[in-house]
């Protein structure tokens, strides 16, 4: 037992490490970047923009050190100037980037010229990192500064002002779809071929089907769009509350920023995401009850002369729950995370859409950051759902 | 042949109908009534895209200019054609960008379908016909990708690739090819050809499980092991023996994926990390009738419509296939 959570637990170090490395060399190797409005600004000559001006805005985005020093820094906040033992630096000299490198234009082999790096005319030494700010890195809970979205202001802020909007929506609709999903995909196991599991099935089939962008877009059609404009009482769409105060029919005058607001701003991301959750979580409940109303045990069950209801909740019910549990562990990142496109839809202010805002704006910090606790979350919910099964299910070892 | 005479019979022979696999396949098949409507809607749906430009009335990027919004079935007054479906916000007619729409989302999720499953299958029969350290490197590599959160990794990757057209290097005859069937130019099809690139990079992890388990029982098989004595190599049990035996659910696996891939490739269109604007595919022309949606709320229907029909007939057609491929299932 101890040796395989210790070898989990290496590999869990060794996933989330790999996906930093990979998301960050994702984001970071390619041309472009936050330099990229900056050319076009400088093509433009309505702004002189100076070589100094580059150079301090090319510090800024830290984009003068190579890439290895970039990474080592936002990962664990080294290096942060030269190693002192004694009182003695060392590697003070040591070449850690550069800051003006040079560039020119070189003809290529489909006749037009593009501008190449070919050398450095200033390198940064690793004792002028001294005085930089830097993060204490990623790993140790500091996610650095926003580039874009909030110049200047931890990314952790950023993150939290939006946690708790993603929390309402993905733990409400979490919840919402548990309590109806499941008794339904029960309820369609059990009258297995009934009338109610054909319309259920089918339903819960097409629901599955259904692209969520679309769903929301068709949700916002039929009970915001069309209903305003015929007069009736509707739903508003988008944002968390609205900037100022409307009367809806038969509720009445809303004030911005009341409950009353928020709840009629939440109810149609939260309906979107249930549905397609519902008709996700009842299709796996009922195969699963299916599976295990044929086995031996309901059977005997049944022999023993227990009434249905006792076989059906007491015996077959909580075993069909145990494959469940893979599902349900999996909406920690969702808490998290929240969902992207239903996110982007509503344009609900929560962490899904600002993972979208990050990527748009170059915002890097926050993109990463977002991307490497996702990835934490992700492989904490694959452990804990190997646990909790040995848990739920004494059949299962683990090995 | 030996030439030692049989002797003859007497005995009228008795004769059974047979039957193929295939047709045994097929009349399961034509059991599901839903599965049944849904292959007859695709093949619809692909025969009118592969007839766009014989259909369409205009061409993607014509300009009806002073025709913003036309209702539905208005005549351009100039050359008399119609604009069944009206015309967008700068006067493109909308049903010719949608069938065109239609032949580069379907397109794309052919070609991704075709890709994954192919690199699937080869990964899966090598990692599980070799075993050894090849399976399990091959395989903690495919466990890796699934561990890692898809929707946003698949953002980050397309964002790059789609800011960056010369990251990754594409044959000119690739793209020209593309823009063959795409009827595009090969410059604007590079990005078709990436998102492809993008959905099968991720696509092939559950063939190449499920190849690998169908595999790894059918190598324990006797005919493998007569085949092995009657001296095949490595390769030509692979090929003649493993490939066509693991063929069913490698089959369900592709109709699902191609629902998926429909799905996955307007979703990143409608994010904005997909094909651009004037290049048309049913998620940019769906995120784009959003902002005129409150007042022509018809609008998204159009794009919309065809993106769940296409999602639901791949998974009916993958259900149908998923029950008439089960050995286990008896006639």
């Amino acid at each position: 037992m101890t040796a395989y959570f210790i070898r989990r637990i290496f590999q869990m170090i060794l996933v989330v490490l790999i996906s930093a490395v990979a998301s960050y060399a994702l984001l970071n190797l390619a041309p472009g970047g936050p330099l990229a409005g900056l050319r076009q600004i400088q093509q433009n000559n309505r702004f002189q923009i100076t070589e100094e001006d580059i150079a301090r805005i090319r510090a800024y985005f830290e984009l003068d050190l190579y890439l290895p020093y970039r990474f080592t820094r936002w990962l664990i906040g080294v290096p942060r100037g030269p190693i002192t033992i004694g009182g003695k630096e060392y590697l003070s000299d040591m070449v850690v980037g550069c800051a003006r490198p040079l560039e020119t234009e070189i003809l290529n082999d489909q006749g037009k010229y593009e501008t190449k790096v070919t050398g450095c005319g200033e390198f940064v030494k690793l004792k002028e990192l001294a005085g930089r700010r830097t993060s204490h890195g990623i790993l140790f809970g500091d996610f650095g500064l926003s580039w874009r979205l909030l110049r200047d202001r931890p990314v952790s802020e950023l993150l939290l002002s939006r946690l708790s909007k993603t929390i309402q929506l993905i733990g409400l609709s979490t919840l919402l779809s548990l309590f109806i999903g499941i008794p339904l995909g029960v309820f369609s196991a059990v009258k297995q071929y009934s009338k109610f599991d054909y319309i259920f099935t089918s339903l819960a089939f097409m629901g599955s089907a259904m692209p969520t962008f679309f769903f929301g877009i068709l949700m916002i059609l039929l009970f915001s769009i069309i209903p305003k404009g015929a007069g009736w009482p509707y739903v508003p769409a988008g944002l968390s509350e609205s900037v100022r105060g409307y009367t809806v029919p038969l509720i009445g005058a809303v004030v911005a920023g009341s409950v009353k607001d928020r709840i009629l701003h939440i109810i149609l991301p939260v309906a979107v995401l249930t549905l397609v959750n519902i008709s996700f979580y009842s299709r796996f409940v009922r195969a699963s009850m299916l599976e295990v109303m044929r086995q031996d045990y309901v059977r005997t069950a049944r022999a023993k002369g227990l009434s249905e209801t006792i076989v059906i909740m007491k015996h077959a019910f909580r075993n069909a729950l145990i494959p469940f549990i893979t599902v349900v562990v999996f909406t920690l990142p969702g808490l998290f995370s929240g969902a992207i496109i239903t996110e982007s839809i509503f344009a609900w202010p929560g962490m899904g859409r600002l993972y979208l805002l990050a990527l748009n704006d170059f915002d890097y910090p926050v993109a990463m950051s977002i991307f490497f606790i996702l990835a934490i979350l992700t492989v904490i919910a694959t452990l804990l759902r190997d646990i909790l099964y040995t848990v739920a299910d004494p059949r299962i070892r683990l090995s | 042949m030996t030439t030692a005479q049989a002797p003859t019979l007497i005995a009228e022979p008795v004769t059974i109908e047979e039957r193929t696999p295939f047709q045994i396949v097929m009349t399961r098949f034509r059991r599901h009534c839903l599965t049944m409507i849904s292959l007859v809607i695709m093949l619809g749906i692909l025969l009118i895209t592969i007839l766009a430009p014989v259909i369409a009335p205009f061409e993607i990027q014509e300009l009806s200019v002073n025709d913003y919004f036309v209702p539905f079935g208005t005549v351009d007054q100039a050359t008399g054609r119609v604009h069944y479906f009206g015309t967008d916000n700068i006067g493109r007619d909308y049903f010719s960008r949608l069938i065109y729409a239609g032949r580069i989302s379907l397109t794309v999720a052919i070609l991704s379908t075709i890709i994954s499953e192919l690199v699937g299958i080869v990964v899966g029969a090598i990692s599980g016909f070799f075993g050894g350290w090849i399976d399990s490197v091959l395989m903690r590599f495919v466990e890796f990708m699934l561990t890692i959160p898809q929707l946003p990794l698949l953002l980050i990757i397309s964002s790059m690739l789609l800011r960056n057209d010369n990251l990754i290097p594409i044959p000119d005859p690739v793209l020209k090819f593309m823009g063959n069937i795409l009827l595009l130019s090969p410059r604007d099809s590079r990005n078709a050809v990436l998102i492809v690139l993008v959905l099968a990079g991720f696509g092939w992890l559950n063939a190449a499980q499920l190849m690998r388990g169908t595999v790894l029982s059918l190598k324990e098989q006797t005919f493998v092991e007569a085949s092995r004595s009657l001296g095949a190599s490595n390769f030509r049990i692979i090929m003649r023996d493993m490939i066509p035996n693991a063929m069913a659910p490698i089959i369900v696996d592709a109709s699902l994926n191609l629902a998926g891939y429909v799905v996955g490739e307007a979703a990143l269109a409608f994010l904005g990390f997909g094909i651009q604007d004037p290049v048309p595919t049913w998620g940019n022309m769906l995120s784009a009738s959003q902002q005129f949606m409150l007042d022509k709320p018809w609008l998204p229907l159009v794009p919309g419509l065809p993106i769940f029909v296409c999602s639901l007939a791949f998974n009916y057609i993958g259900d149908g296939l998923r029950d008439a491929l089960d050995p286990r299932l008896k006639l």
